[in-house]
């Protein structure tokens, strides 16, 4: 069942494997497994950082007797292109065609362990990675061949995965001739950086995205789509109060069982399931269940701000530099807010889904997970399967955005496999998907003060963030006294990865106070950022989106405004975001009416899935900013479906125009671009509405209601 | 209540024994299998299930597969494109990456193909109110609009197979 790399490399006879390759000491590599965590070094220094984390690929690629090549990653493809970056990025370091190469990639069994596809990092981590390992492989080849035909490596040519030797094309050698007796090669000799002069830079071509034709066709198989009329369905009762804080006190299972195709009722984990032969037949058992829940121990109103507040503890000072309160001394302005953001959900169109299939005690799981790997040990600690008994094997991915990465769904599955036998089927019904885990993008709080010297510099900042999520970062600016504490909370909804972390939060916080503060100090926004820059690759992205919108030069109607923001992602991948909105005083609807975004995030690997990503995330930065919000209280979630939870809709889109740069330079490579527009759209529209009507929001989203309400407090004339 | 139920789908006439209550999008999937329509929400509300019955759009995913008649022409995302061949709309997604993970684009296709059929020239502003009930998390929609405006006006090609 699980393969170790060695069994696995025995299968692929009559392939070279470039195996078991030592690393030199400058090799860009860590070891599989320990992808470069961001949380442990501090993100500013990591913007001119040349160093680049990359799980040796070159141990997982094979280059077959017919000339085809398979590679491997644990990372899957959930609509950012990660396949379509792969697939260029081989075919350009190999010269072979796209339709050569096979990519597997999520399945615990044939794959390595490169991490979660989580944090904008695969394009980076596992596209760059493929090119590092094809230009080390390209290069050893090369040495090959140079044996191989008796001349100097200087004297061969590499096209269309070929080698020859210039001005005498008959000495010839194709790369799938090189394969060793024993099927392996050692890259030991081979280094990135000496291979890389040797062989082109990488160049965008623009192709289309790897799965095109089976998207169009509806031929691309996403987990749901397998074992179609051939497998059981399962699915747990959904809860009516916050799963974690409630009791399933009685439960009818007889009567469950007594449904007609229904094959096994069973309480399990704080709830109870059913399997059954049919989609239909699931949800027939769960009504017949007559579940009794106890309702939360905990109170049922729920005032954000104050419980945030009287459950806050300390847990980390994430950035701390001079002396926060010389600073303020020595400013010539200072201004304190708080700012304080909503409860929102990644909502992917496909919900969570997953397949199980109990195979004499081995598990095999279909899921639709970020994570597979991650996916392996809640499996085994749900069903009692040791984990190395467990196969997972990730589908194309309907969507993700984060709440795929601790799906619960393949666990669950498994579960149920186990207690029903054969296949079961566990697609999460939209109600569940919102609300079964009482796990959301939480409600972040930001006590944020700072202070400006008379030459309308940045002097001090400090920063209270008020979530449960381990990130933070106050560092877009040049700040000489600085404080960023972390502060978690006690609060009733638990905290999930969404699109952006929590530096959409956060972004908002310091990006609506950087516009108060230039206020205060007499400056406009974006000369006030342009003084407080913390890198000056910030500049001609400002300048574009000012250009994009015609800042300054053209005058608009009344309520309409124009706002920016700027972001960094990581440390590595710099944005700015620049907003017009117009305001229906009457109404209180907030509109978009243009967008322009530009980011420094490196090569660009396909501009046709960046663009798409790029428009995708700053419309999401929209929804978040205008109207997408998860209602709860202590007891439980109140928004439990699309009626209720408006995510952007195509009569939401504005004009979108955007910019790419590449003047952060991290040695050449892309810096990923999966979440950053996110960020910094969401400051941007909020500063765009107080250019407009003049009202500063302290609180998402800018609903019509929320935009009316303040609209009647201010004062006339204001 | 199970019974014998005829549906044309895709030029094909089906006699499947069925719970008539059963959502048609079901019966699509897992009695036909014809995956391509996806189940998105369950509640009619994100168009990802959106198939064609006689040219008009339906969310089957509350549409209860007694209700379709016997001789009326389903299509789904399957029947759309003649052979290789594409429709203009599956083509002209592909030409302007008009998706993300592309779990919403079969209902998205399915649901301009019913936009061309009524209105094969249809502005901007047009596109975007037919188009509005169907979402897409991915937020593709500024390339899905490029799409249909590219398609539209071009030779259809597809658009349904005539079963007859």
């Amino acid at each position: 069942m699980t393969l170790d790399r060695r069994q696995f490399i025995k299968l692929a006879s009559g392939s070279l494997v470039y195996g078991f390759a030592l690393a030199c000491s400058d090799d860009p590599r860590v070891d599989v497994g320990q992808p470069a965590k961001e949380t442990t070094v501090p993100k500013k220094r990591l913007i001119s950082h040349a160093e680049i984390y990359f799980v040796d690929y070159t141990e997982w690629f094979f280059i077959h007797s017919d000339g085809t090549v398979t590679v491997h990653t644990g990372r899957i493809e959930l609509g950012q292109g990660l396949k379509t970056v792969i697939s260029n990025v081989v075919s350009q370091g190999l010269d072979i065609p796209p339709d050569a190469i096979e990519i597997v990639m999520g399945d615990t069994a044939r794959c390595p362990d490169d991490g979660p596809t989580e944090g904008s990092s695969a394009t980076r981590i596992v596209g760059w990675g493929h090119w590092s390992a094809c230009a080390r492989i390209r290069e050893d080849l090369q040495r090959r061949a140079a044996e191989a035909l008796r001349c100097p490596a200087d004297q061969l040519t590499y096209s269309g995965s070929v080698i020859s030797r210039r001005g005498k094309p008959e000495q010839r050698v194709s790369i799938s001739e090189l394969v060793n007796d024993d099927g392996t090669v050692r890259l030991a000799t081979v280094d990135y950086h000496e291979a890389r002069k040797h062989n082109p830079p990488y160049v965008d071509r623009k192709t289309a995205a790897v799965n095109a034709r089976a998207i169009v066709t509806g031929s691309l198989q996403y987990t749901g789509d397998l074992f179609a009329g051939q497998c059981r369905y399962g699915a747990y009762l959904v809860p009516p109060y916050h799963v974690h804080l409630s009791t399933l006190e009685a439960v009818d299972l007889e009567a469950a069982r007594r449904v007609p195709g229904v094959v096994a009722a069973q309480r399990s984990w704080r709830s109870a399931f059913v399997v059954a032969d049919r989609y239909t037949t699931v949800q027939k058992g769960l009504e017949a269940m007559n579940p009794v829940w106890r309702a939360p121990q905990r109170s049922k109103t729920l005032d954000r701000e104050v419980e945030i507040r009287a459950g806050a503890s300390l847990v980390k000072t994430v950035e701390d530099a001079g002396d926060p309160a010389a600073g303020l001394a020595q400013s010539a302005v200072t201004l304190s807010e708080t700012y304080i953001t909503q409860y929102a959900s990644q909502t992917p169109i496909e919900t969570e889904t997953a397949i199980a299939r109990d195979e004499d005690g081995q598990l095999v799981v279909w899921a639709s997970t970020q994570a597979p790997f991650k996916a392996r040990p809640q499996i085994a600690e749900r069903t009692g399967v040791p984990a190395e008994q467990v196969r997972v094997i990730s589908m194309p991915v309907g969507g993700g955005f984060g709440v795929k990465v601790g799906t619960t769904a393949p666990a669950e599955a498994a579960e149920f496999a186990r207690a029903a036998g054969g296949t079961v089927k566990h697609v999460y019904g939209r109600e569940y998907q919102f609300v079964c885990l009482a796990r959301y993008k939480e409600a972040v709080l930001a006590d944020i003060t700072s202070g400006v010297g008379p030459d309308g510099k940045l002097v001090v900042r400090t920063l209270d963030l008020h979530q449960d999520e381990g990130f933070g970062s106050a560092g877009t600016y040049k700040i000489p006294n600085v404080s960023t504490r972390l502060f978690n909370t006690d609060m009733p909804a638990r905290h999930a990865t969404m699109r952006g972390t929590s530096f959409v939060q956060t972004g908002f916080a310091v990006e609506s106070h950087t516009d108060m503060l230039a206020e205060a100090a007499g400056l406009d926004p974006v000369a006030f950022r342009r003084l407080n820059l913390f890198t000056p690759s910030f500049g001609p992205l400002l300048d574009a989106c000012c250009e994009m919108l015609g800042y300054g030069q053209v005058e608009l109607p009344p309520d309409h405004g124009i706002g920016f923001a700027i972001c960094h992602h990581g440390g590595r991948q710099l944005g700015a975001v620049g907003a017009e909105v117009s305001v229906n005083r009457s109404s209180g609807v907030v509109r978009v009416e243009r967008l322009a975004g530009a980011f420094d995030i490196g090569v660009v690997v396909n501009i046709n899935t960046l663009t798409a990503n790029t428009n995708g995330a700053m419309i999401w930065g929209l929804g978040f900013a205008l109207f997408e919000e998860v209602a709860l209280d202590g007891h439980t979630a109140y928004t439990r479906g699309f009626d209720a939870y408006r995510i952007p809709r195509f009569s939401d889109v504005p004009p979108i125009q955007l910019a790419f740069f590449n003047n952060e330079t991290i040695d050449q490579m892309p810096r990923g671009c999966g979440e950053l527009p996110v960020i910094p759209t969401v400051g941007a529209i909020s500063n765009a509405v107080y250019r407009a009507i003049g009202v500063r929001f302290y609180e998402l989203p800018l609903t019509p209601e929320r935009v009316l309400g303040a609209l009647v407090n201010q004062s006339p004339g204001a | 209540m199970k019974k014998k139920v005829r549906l044309n789908v895709n030029g094909t006439v089906h006699t499947v024994s069925v719970d008539v209550e059963e959502p048609l999008l079901w019966v699509l999937r897992d009695v036909l299998g014809l995956t391509g329509t996806k189940f998105g929400c369950g509640e009619g509300s994100c168009g990802a299930c959106a198939v064609l019955i006689d040219d008009k759009v339906y969310q089957s995913c509350v549409l209860a597969a007694g209700d379709v008649a016997a001789g009326e022409r389903i299509v789904t995302i399957e029947g759309l494109g003649s052979g290789d061949e594409l429709s203009a709309l599956q083509s002209a997604f592909i030409e302007h990456t008009a998706f993300g993970c592309g779990y919403c684009t079969p209902g998205m296709i399915i649901t301009a193909t019913a936009l061309l059929k009524e209105n094969p020239n249809p502005t901007p502003r047009q596109i975007v109110d037919f188009m509005n009930d169907n979402l897409c998390r991915c937020a593709s929609y500024p390339s899905i609009v490029k799409a249909i405006e590219s398609a539209a006006g071009k030779s259809p090609k597809g658009g349904g197979r005539d079963p007859r």
